[in-house]
């Protein structure tokens, strides 16, 4: 069941993102001032959000681990923060390349990036906490208490970039800006349709990652059945 | 009520454990010191440049000094198997966290205490132009590094790699909480007029102590209880 | 525009393809590995009953 749902995810989400590739390179106009550079765009923001559902999802299992106990919400949570991680490697490092164009850097201690850079340290050392424990159930507890504390300071640097000034661009979907236009109606779709794709791609890869938790259960519960029969 | 006597008991007790063996007050301070000297030889500041990053160097030599000591906050209970005996005791979870937390600030700002003097000896600062400002910074700071530190400890306490996994999870959670922190010390530093942006890094640090203390009580009973 | 405005385009998209690409790799490549041990391990436990 869960292999052909992966099965069919897989088979909307490739010929999507193959095709937003081509509308992305041919079909969407430059933009005036920055030129073809700007279509990273279309993979830096779509990524950020998808990064950001992400850590969402693993911030909700959390909360769900530690009022059910059930390792379910576990598993869920460490496969959307590692999806989440691989999406904001992607936001990061195109975000890089965009401000060597630009801004003339690659880095600059801008607060959202910083905040980014921040985010990815924060559950890369959940991962880490996580490879360091053994016991399942004692991982599962502390992980899933880590995470929300990561959330924690996550959300307050967010705030603290808000109140104080930033040279990233600002926001320019119309959802954001209140529903002035800020730019063209074809490029904003075009975010929100590769947002989809990729949405899609970290559901393929959160479900094969969720399927592979269970397997090292199994794996484990076997072993101690094979030592048990020593 | 109960709660607050507890820990008050549990922060008397560490403190008493560790003024009579001393260890980690010794090493950190005597850590914390070095690390002074080397910056000295790092950068051989001229006035302007202390202006320009003396908080934040201060601070990069308290986040070391926290580490040490929010390392043995836990640490000093796994010998005998104290920590069982801890959490099997009356004391609550919330309780046994909160007097730890006290205690490791204690220690932390002791140590702050001694350093700042030092600091100002060999960088040739006049820190003390406004010492009640300075002291309420570093009070909050520490507050978030002994809260947020002490806490984390508790996570990896088990663990074989306790040294290096806590700085590396304590400090990217801290950086909200220490920012702030090396702002206010910098413009305390220089001892001109406030700016406008002061508060805003006061809020700052402020919120993160009431959210982080808010959340690591509540969370305490959770992994401390197995 | 000049090239290298163009070179950056392409390595930022290859970046994003990439980066997803290599995950993926990561992902089939444990998925493998606990293949593996899975087999071996049912193997195991079927010899000594």
């Amino acid at each position: 069941m869960r292999t052909k749902v992966i099965l069919a995810l897989g088979a909307v989400a490739l010929p999507l993102l193959l095709r937003n590739l081509y509308a992305i390179m041919f079909l969407v106009p430059d933009e005036m001032e920055q030129g073809p550079i700007y279509r990273i765009f279309y993979y830096h923001l779509p990524a950020f959000f998808t990064a950001a559902l992400c850590y969402l999802t693993a911030l909700v299992s959390s909360i769900l681990y530690l009022l059910k106990k059930d390792q379910k919400y576990d598993a869920i949570a460490v496969s959307a923060t590692e999806t989440g991680l691989a999406f904001a490697a992607v936001n990061l490092i195109t975000g890089m390349i965009w401000g060597r164009i630009s801004w003339g850097i690659w880095w600059a201690w801008d607060p959202r990036l910083t905040w980014a850079l921040i985010c990815w340290l924060v559950y890369f050392g959940y991962l880490m906490l996580r490879s360091a424990i053994d016991d399942p159930t004692e991982r599962a507890k502390n992980s899933a208490v880590l995470s929300v504390f990561a959330s924690a300071s996550v959300a307050i640097t967010w705030k603290a970039i808000e109140w104080w000034r930033t040279q990233h661009p600002g926001p320019v979907l119309s959802i954001r800006t209140g529903g002035v236009q800020k730019i063209d109606p074809i490029m904003e779709n075009m975010i929100y349709v590769n947002t989809v794709a990729l949405l899609f791609l970290a559901a393929i890869f959160i479900l094969v990652r969720l399927r592979q938790e269970e397997v090292q259960r199994e794996i484990d519960a076997l072993r101690r059945y094979a030592h048990a029969m020593n | 009520m109960t709660t607050l006597r507890h820990a008050a008991a549990i922060a008397v007790k560490d403190l008493r454990s560790e003024f009579r063996t001393k260890e980690s007050i010794n090493s950190t301070l005597s850590f914390s010191v070095v690390i002074l000297l080397l910056f000295a030889f790092a950068f051989d500041p001229t006035p302007d440049m202390i202006a320009e990053f003396g908080g934040g160097l201060l601070w990069i030599v308290f986040v070391f000094a926290g580490a040490l000591i929010v390392n043995r906050a836990f640490a000093r209970e796994l010998p005998n198997d104290c920590i069982d005996v801890l959490v099997s005791s009356p004391a609550s979870g919330a309780s046994l966290f909160l007097g730890k937390a006290v205690a490791a600030f204690v220690l932390l700002f002791g140590i702050e205490c001694i350093c700042l003097p030092v600091f100002g000896i060999l960088y040739n600062v006049t820190w003390w132009r406004s010492l009640s400002g300075m002291m309420g910074v570093l009070a909050l700071g520490t507050w978030a590094m002994a809260c947020v530190g002490v806490f984390i400890s508790a996570l990896t306490v088990n663990l074989r790699l306790r040294e290096v996994m806590l700085p590396m999870l304590v400090y990217p959670v801290l950086i909200p909480a220490i920012l702030p922190a090396m702002m206010l010390t910098n413009t305390l530093l220089t001892g001109q007029p406030l700016p406008s942006d002061f508060g805003v890094w006061l809020r700052l640090l402020v919120g993160f102590n009431i959210m982080f203390t808010t959340l690591s009580v509540y969370l305490a009973e959770t992994i401390l209880v197995r | 525009m000049d090239e290298r405005n163009i070179t950056y385009m392409f390595y930022g998209l290859a970046v994003a393809w990439g980066l997803l690409a290599v995950y993926a790799v990561l992902l089939g490549l444990r998925e493998r590995d606990l293949t593996k041990q899975l087999d071996t391990l049912k193997r195991m436990v079927e010899e000594k009953k």
